[in-house]
């Protein structure tokens, strides 16, 4: 009798409950309209027309900063009946373009990394380079 | 007679559930990559190329003329731990507590940079958010103005 409990213990313990959850904060951004940005001829306004309207603006002193930005986030959770195992992966495209005085960009900052996320569980490293290096080819205007 | 024990705790876990999480954001920027900016020859265009965007950018020793230096924040988040969550149905308890600590003590890196842009100095450590203090208010323009 006391094997039968133990063995549905044992059951209820590992009978497992998933869940993955995505969730996304703006488009990814567009490499290639990144990378047509050329320092010291394009202005203030053909970046707004070539990338959107930013999420920040930053004055720095006479000059300024426009931010763009988008996010991934995955997430992981095995349920199990006294404990749970999640995984929160998250990963940010990020732009910034900076202008001098006269609103003609000066310098770009560019990390395109929302491709990177993955579902994992805690103990997982995904995050190896040949993972980077793969997805990093599959990703329209970045491979190199 | 006392209830089974698989019984006793299917109860439990509805209760109390133990928890094993890892949260990860955003990629670290690696100390041999730091300890590779050159202060005083390095410059704004550079540490881009060589570091990515930054999460945050600020103004900071504006001049009386007008002119500024610039800072830039990159943060990144890798934790991991196991945690306890205590359900309660009694209306005088709690039904769950949180603490919200976000940005409060995420490593990170900070780079100052002059007016002319070259780099200062820059700092590694646990970083929240610079910016949020140091950023202008936008000029506002009333309608007619």
């Amino acid at each position: 009798m006391t094997n039968r409990r133990s063995t549905l213990l044992c059951l209820l313990l590992v009978l497992p409950a998933c869940a993955f959850a995505r969730q996304d904060a703006n488009e990814p951004i567009d490499v290639a309209a990144v990378r047509a940005l050329q320092p010291g001829r394009t202005t203030a306004r053909e970046v707004v027309e070539a990338l959107g309207a930013p999420t920040d603006v930053v004055q720095l002193g006479k000059r300024s900063a426009y931010r763009y930005d988008g996010s991934t986030t995955k997430s992981t959770v095995l349920f199990l009946l006294l404990v749970n195992f999640g995984n929160q992966d998250g990963r940010s495209d990020r732009v910034w373009v900076f202008f001098d005085e006269r609103d003609v960009l000066s310098h770009v900052g560019a990390t395109f990394a929302t491709h990177r996320t993955q579902y994992a569980l805690p103990w997982e490293d995904v995050h190896e380079a040949s993972d980077h290096a793969a997805r990093d080819a599959a990703r329209p205007g970045l491979a190199k | 007679m006392r209830p089974p024990l698989w019984l006793a705790a299917a109860l439990l876990a509805s209760c109390v559930t133990g928890s094993f999480d890892r949260g990860v954001e955003d990629e670290p920027i690696l100390p041999q990559r730091l300890a590779a900016l050159r202060p005083g020859v390095d410059s704004l265009g550079s540490c881009l190329d060589a570091l990515g965007a930054p999460h945050e950018v600020f103004e900071h020793e504006v001049a009386p003329d007008g002119s500024a230096g610039v800072g830039l924040v990159w943060r990144w988040r890798d934790e991991v731990g196991w945690g306890l969550v205590v359900s309660s149905g009694d209306d005088s308890i709690p039904g769950s507590v949180s603490i919200d600590r976000d940005h409060a003590t995420h490593p990170g890196c900070v780079l100052w940079f002059s007016a002319d842009l070259v780099l200062q100095r820059w700092r590694a450590g646990a970083v929240g958010d610079p910016a949020a203090g140091r950023r202008r208010p936008a000029a506002a323009e009333t309608p007619g103005d």
